[in-house]
């Protein structure tokens, strides 16, 4: 079982978060979660592809960071090989919830995950100064989370819309790798280009209206890099040319 | 020059009638600016539809969505459930009193014949059980499939158990809103034939209607193929007995109860019992042939089953519906122009669930083959004929199947049935030819059978046959011990991780209530 605790600075004045990326801090996965308003960001690095959420078979976009399970391509070496870190990852071990008090509107609160290993008393991000008042750090996390909050909706959203257009297809990628094995990309959805080319100008100015156009554009140009986490593949399974 | 076939009426509204309309609709499509082509559907508004076969073979999924319904649609709308074979109880006194008929093929069916190393083990591991990873899956009721897998896509073979009126009436209202078919509710009052002796029109209370191709879905009645054209019935009762039912609806002890994976079917002393169990109520009923048992004996071996099964406290008294038929089939099934689909064209014991697959089949040759003109029908009703001739003679064998090879000996039924005078030639033939060579893919000699030779090896094997390996040692050879071991083998790690992932029924019914499938 999680172990949830609400942040408060009674608690947490000298806990500190580690925010390096790595296997051991629970990095080591082959694809995460991504939200429409950070794909600009995302379609620089990873592929943006859809997976279903296992509990309601509900589409998610989700940013491809390996070719296999528990793979990560952008751990190396000492760290993050990307200049950008997507939100759900960001915000380990942070999670928001919704706290009804008698009578008034439901109020988000920050949790956090009190088994992660990324929590230090030694190093690290402070969560609290000394003075007890939130760290530049912890204001941060608790944007994120918003983002991430709505970021769901948008998800939602931008999902309906591509199924009600049938614009979701299975994704039937298959790469070869230098050695000659091959990896076939299973359970992932992308967005069928012909279905798009053939849609009309309603369509079209309804899914631009609401900002889906753009999101669709840049998850189809993501998919070159593909190409990306080949190559770094590629060269783990070749360390000596390096 | 001939009039080109663009109105086909069909006569009647059941589940064959529906599907047999959508199936022609959904393929010659018929919009308001293509009205050239339509198709119109007679019902009698006074018509209750018998509403058996609530069975389905994996085909219903191509059939429906062939038509275009969503399947979460499907099982929103008729209580339906997924159906991954038969279960069969008491069909032989042998210790391990039930064995399977799943729908999923052996491991690696298409290349290895796995009876002859089965029979090595056949001690240790019942047949399916060694090839078939819905053996363990059906003792768990497990689903065939996940909430996240595709519409109509199964980690397993299946096919669906439904409520045929409820499905009857999804059929409807897809065919007349979706897909164009004219709906009429009125008696028929005569059937008019044209100079040569073809139906013209059908005259109803308030008008006529004319076609050039009528599609008999009337059911049992027969009214254009049997009563109009006087086709006589080719009777199946010498080797199939049955020739009566008592069906009841009993509702489940509780809205979570487990859903069957499969079939249930246990043998009785004069035939055997159905249970069939739907998101919201089993539905059972006891087949049996009427001159081997009274419906008094037949109505107590039924409630004795159902008190068996279920919680005694059951709230509402079981009241069985009693139907009676003639199994067999018309001897032609398109006569002139008009062709028989459904009850109209034949009925047999459900055993084996043949009904619906045989009306979707139906369907589809009239949709995928429809005739030209008149002149073309001619052709088109003679393949049909014969195409349907052979299907039915498959059906009886495979269905006589279950009953020539039991042991038991406690009634005249079941000594009766292994009577050599009641088991046709062509089945006879075959048993002799299994002795020496297990059923393999040179036993399905058409490109379209009604069942692969892999349900011929479940059966068999699974009612305790044996194959003389001795006389066949060379077909071993060639079948080696170590490929076999790996398809053994393989199937064990299937079936574990497949359990490991799999929703029980009710849970991924439940998730199809409130999510449902997507389509990819």
């Amino acid at each position: 079982m999680p172990n949830y605790k609400l942040v408060t600075s009674a608690e947490h004045r000298n806990h500190r978060i580690i925010t390096e990326r790595s296997y051991a801090l629970g990095d080591g996965l082959m694809h995460i979660m991504v939200f429409p308003l950070e794909f600009r960001a995302i379609q620089h690095h990873f592929p943006i592809f859809f997976a279903k959420d296992p509990e309601d078979g509900s589409f998610y976009a989700t940013a491809l960071l390996g070719l296999e399970q528990d793979e990560n391509l952008f751990l190396q070496g000492d760290g993050w090989a990307a200049n950008y870190v997507p939100m759900m990852m960001d915000r380990s071990p942070f999670f928001i919830s919704f706290q009804s008090s008698q009578g008034n509107k439901e109020k988000p609160v920050v949790s956090i995950d009190m088994d992660s290993p990324r929590i230090s008393e030694t190093t690290g991000m402070r969560l609290f100064d000394d003075s007890g008042e939130p760290s530049e750090y912890l204001l941060n996390v608790v944007k994120k989370l918003e983002a991430i909050h709505s970021g769901h909706d948008h998800n939602k959203q931008l999902v309906k819309a591509l199924t009600d257009y049938q614009l979701m297809e299975t994704c039937n990628i298959e790469v070869e790798l230098v050695d000659g094995s091959k990896r076939k990309l299973t359970g992932f959805y992308v967005i069928n280009e012909d279905t798009l080319n053939k849609l009309d100008g309603e369509a079209l100015s309804s899914l631009h209206s609401k900002n889906f156009l753009q999101s669709i554009y840049m998850c189809l140009a993501s998919y070159s890099r593909i190409g990306i986490l080949v190559e770094k593949k590629n060269s783990l399974l070749t360390p000596d040319t390096k | 020059m001939q009039r080109q076939v663009n109105n086909i009426v069909i006569l009647g509204g059941g589940t064959a009638g529906w599907l047999t309309a959508s199936i022609i609709a959904a393929k010659h499509k018929i919009t308001p600016t293509n009205s050239a082509f339509n198709v119109t559907l007679i019902e009698s508004p006074d018509v209750n539809s018998i509403g058996v076969g609530e069975g389905t073979w994996p085909s219903m999924r191509v059939s429906l969505r062939r038509i275009g319904i969503r399947e979460t649609d499907f099982f929103r709308k008729c209580n339906a459930s997924f159906k991954q074979g038969t279960q069969f109880f008491d069909w032989t006194c042998k210790d391990k009193r039930s064995y399977i008929h799943p729908f999923t093929l052996p491991n690696n069916y298409a290349e290895t014949n796995l009876v002859e190393s089965w029979q090595k083990l056949s001690h240790e591991v019942t047949f399916a059980e060694a090839v078939c990873p819905q053996s363990e899956v059906f003792d768990k009721h497990l689903a065939p499939k996940q909430i996240s897998t595709p519409e109509y896509v199964g980690q397993l073979n299946y096919g669906y158990h439904l409520d045929a009126g409820k499905f009857a009436e999804l059929l409807r209202k897809h065919a007349t809103e979706t897909l164009g078919v004219c709906h009429l509710i009125d008696h028929v009052i005569t059937v008019n034939n044209n100079e040569v002796g073809d139906i013209k029109s059908l005259t109803t209370t308030s008008r006529e209607i004319e076609g050039e191709l009528f599609v008999d879905c009337s059911g049992m009645q027969s009214i254009l193929l049997g009563e109009h054209f006087k086709i006589p019935i080719t009777k199946k009762h010498k080797y199939l007995f049955n020739d009566s039912a008592l069906a009841a609806q009993v509702p489940y002890e509780d809205q979570n109860y487990k859903i069957e994976s499969c079939t249930l079917s246990t043998a009785q002393k004069a035939g055997w019992i159905w249970d069939i169990g739907l998101q919201s109520r089993r539905g059972i009923g006891y087949v049996y042939s009427s001159a081997h048992t009274t419906d008094e004996a037949a109505h107590d071996a039924l409630l004795a089953y159902i008190n068996g099964s279920s919680k005694p406290n059951n709230p509402s008294p079981i009241s069985p519906r009693k139907i009676t038929f003639e199994p067999g089939h018309r001897t032609a099934f398109w006569h002139r122009n008009c062709v028989a689909v459904g009850m109209a064209a034949g009925f047999i014991e459900p055993l084996e669930a043949s009904a619906l697959v045989l009306v979707e089949l139906a369907a589809s040759t009239i949709t995928d083959q429809l005739p030209y003109d008149r002149a073309h029908m001619e052709i088109v009703a003679k393949r049909f004929n014969k195409d349907f001739s052979r299907r039915w003679d498959s059906i009886v064998d495979f269905l006589k199947l279950h009953y020539v090879l039991t042991d038991r000996q406690d009634s005249a039924y079941w000594r009766d049935n292994k009577d050599a005078e009641t088991i046709p030639e062509s089945l006879a033939d075959s048993l002799a030819h299994w002795k020496y060579h297990p059923p393999w893919h040179h036993d399905n000699i058409y490109a379209s059978e009604m069942f692969p030779s892999a349900s011929y090896q479940y059966v068999l094997y699974g009612m305790g046959f044996k194959t003389h390996l001795e006389q066949s040692r060379e077909s071993f050879k060639l079948n080696s011990w170590d490929i076999a071991k790996q398809c053994f083998e393989n199937n064990l790690k299937q079936s574990k991780q497949l359990c490991a992932t799999l929703p029980t029924n009710r849970e991924l019914i439940n998730k199809i209530n409130t999510y449902g499938f997507q389509a990819v």
